[in-house]
């Protein structure tokens, strides 16, 4: 067993003879994998009476600290451009989530690796659900300008590559599928 | 082969050398011939069969919650079933198991991985069990997990052969946020619950998938829980029917666990003085707002010598709170067990799991003061999150929000005071209820 100072909440999978199987091989079978089982999820219906909502940054804050509860380590909320060829449907927000990730996700495709996404995928699954419960739209697609999203909504900056780089976990994140939503919310940066 | 036959046959290989009567501890023995619990015999397949009444089938099958978050977390209480999580991962179909296995060497290396990869996943406890027959469902019940299914094909195996062939069970647990369940009876405690319910429902399909992928076979749906959990270590069965956990008392799930021909290396029951405590402590008895729970002693039912509360009037209370609450969780929150978990916390624990046996009344005399002196005899504190405010009376509405300047119309404003108002207060319900003496 490796050594470790008893308040260090990172445990060490150094003498684990399986942890690169779990990291690194790529499941046989995607049906053995909860990440598929949520991708594959079709998205409910939007409840239909509007709750009673605070002002949009009362709202905002409350929506960052479910994010938060759900297990997301950061959370912004981007503008949208309502004349973006990418949002065709017009919503003005985005919620942007972002989970600290040991391995990186898109080197890592082994059930381990993609924790982060099944966190992520957890985190927007219930936070756009409850949005919709809420009486707003709101949907879950993946964009290829997730990580520019996460930059606009003050999560980090972007790396020459790209990359988003954040003050709390350097490159070592990974930015779940944004929440776009007719909440109305109050952007950061 | 009938049912009546299975369970005879059960009755005998219980006192068989082949699985001798296992050890669980000091709160639960196994005393005198057990039948193996038939899982259509359980609070909600009853309930989803209309036999408890018509309150409760309504509240079960056709009551929308009020409450937003209720809504996505909580089974069956959701306006589309899309937007529930747990409906979506325990109706997926299930993955093959991988035909290139991965060899274990060393049970001892493999048991330390999958407790690591259960951690990592998200779960807060994990244990592993010595599977025996007393353990599963009665055979020809199918398998139970609730708000989906789960199939496989050694449905029409008895609980002898399924022991014999898979011979762990691993029980993976998430715990409830101790600072929102304080809000119990409220839709704070109720988020504390469910949210982590899904949680724990997400990591143990995820841990299924990867036992899979290893190539060993993973069973969902046979064990009772409750069972796996004192027999895996991971708590103690107390007076409230709820397994206690050294790190965070009662506030653990004790959801669906995997059975499995993953060569392990099972866990001992432990010894955290909750035999003692529950001798004398009697606060979740005292507080339960149903009188669910017995003051007396442990009796035998079913051949287990254990507390028996009432799951009737238990269940029973629920459609007529359910505009305020979904799960109760009082008798969890009042459990002196049931703490943060933090340093002081373990260091009790641990001196209860150092004392002689006969020193421990003293202990828990000492320990139960130092609870109801600082943490009350009841706990009614005052919660506030995310616009929920457990000090604003049930049936009443206010924006407590500070800064809020938005127009609420109709809602009152002042809530004075740090109490939190948690219906029904237990002096409206204990006259309603014969006490089982």
């Amino acid at each position: 067993v490796a050594f470790q100072f008893p308040w260090s909440k990172k445990t060490s999978h150094r003498d684990d003879p399986y942890w690169d199987f779990f990291i690194n091989t790529t499941p046989a079978d995607l049906g053995n994998t909860v990440t598929e089982m949520l991708r594959k999820a079709p998205e409910g219906n939007v409840f239909p009476a509007k709750t009673e909502l605070h002002t949009p940054e009362i709202t905002t804050r409350h929506v960052k600290g479910m994010a938060e509860y759900f297990g997301a380590a950061m959370t912004g909320i981007a503008k949208l451009a309502a004349d973006d060829p990418t949002n065709p449907e017009g919503f003005p927000f985005a919620v942007v989530c972002a989970i600290e990730a040991e391995y990186d996700p898109r080197k890592s495709p082994g059930i381990g690796g993609q924790v982060p996404v099944q966190n992520g995928l957890f985190i927007t699954f219930v936070l756009s659900a409850w949005i919709r419960e809420l009486g707003f739209r709101a949907t879950v697609a993946p964009q290829p300008a997730d990580e520019k999203l996460a930059a606009q909504a003050g999560l980090g900056t972007l790396s020459s590559e790209g990359r988003l780089v954040t003050p709390q976990f350097g490159v070592k994140v990974y930015v779940a599928n944004p929440i776009r939503t007719d909440l109305p919310l109050a952007p950061d940066g | 082969m009938s049912k009546a036959e299975t369970l005879q046959e059960s009755e005998i290989d219980n006192r068989s050398a082949d699985s001798p009567t296992p050890y669980l501890g000091r709160s639960v023995r196994i005393v005198g011939p057990h039948v193996n619990v038939d899982m259509n015999q359980s609070p909600h397949p009853k309930n989803a069969r209309g036999e408890l009444g018509k309150p409760l089938f309504n509240w079960y099958r056709n009551t929308v919650s009020r409450d937003p978050l209720t809504r996505v977390s909580a089974p069956n209480h959701f306006a589309d079933r899309r937007q529930f999580l747990t409906n979506i991962i325990n109706r997926s179909t299930n993955g093959k198991v991988n035909p290139r296995r991965v060899a274990v060497d060393d049970p001892a290396a493999m048991t330390r991985h999958i407790k690591a990869v259960a951690l990592y996943m998200g779960a807060d406890v994990v244990g592993v069990a010595k599977a025996h027959p007393a353990f599963l469902y009665a055979s020809g019940g199918g398998r139970y997990v609730q708000d989906g299914t789960a199939k496989d094909e050694y449905q029409n195996y008895s609980p002898e052969e399924l022991a014999h062939k898979f011979p762990y069970i691993i029980q993976a647990a998430t715990a409830w946020d101790y600072n929102k369940l304080q809000a119990h009876r409220h839709h704070i405690g109720d988020a504390a619950y469910h949210v982590s319910q899904m949680k724990g429902v997400l990591v143990l399909k995820a841990l299924e998938g990867y036992i899979k992928e290893l190539g060993y076979t993973a069973l969902r749906g046979v064990v009772t829980p409750q069972a796996a959990g004192v027999a895996g270590g991971i708590g103690e069965l107390g007076r409230n029917g709820l397994v206690i956990n050294k790190n965070f008392g009662a506030r653990v799930h004790m959801p669906d666990p995997i059975m499995t021909d993953l060569p392990l290396v099972a866990d001992e029951p432990v010894d955290i003085g909750v035999e003692d405590f529950c001798k004398i402590c009697r606060k979740c008895a005292n507080t339960c707002p149903t009188n669910s729970i017995p003051f007396g002693d442990k009796v035998v039912h079913n051949g287990i010598e254990k507390y028996k509360i009432n799951w009737l009037t238990c269940y029973k209370l629920r459609p007529y709170v359910h505009d305020h609450w979904g799960s109760c969780l009082t008798c969890a929150v009042v459990c002196p067990f049931t703490k943060p978990n933090v340093w002081w916390h373990t260091m009790t624990v641990s001196l209860l799991h150092a004392c002689p046996y006969f020193a421990r009344p003293s202990l828990v005399r000492f320990l139960k003061w130092i609870d109801d002196r600082y943490w009350g005899v009841v706990r009614n504190n005052r919660v506030r999150w995310l616009g929920y405010d457990s000090g604003v009376k049930p049936g009443e509405q206010a924006c407590t929000v500070a800064g809020c300047n938005a127009s609420h119309e109709g809602k009152g404003q002042a809530v004075v005071g740090q109490a939190g108002y948690y219906a029904p207060l237990k002096e409206n319900t204990n006259r309603f209820v014969k006490r089982d003496v």
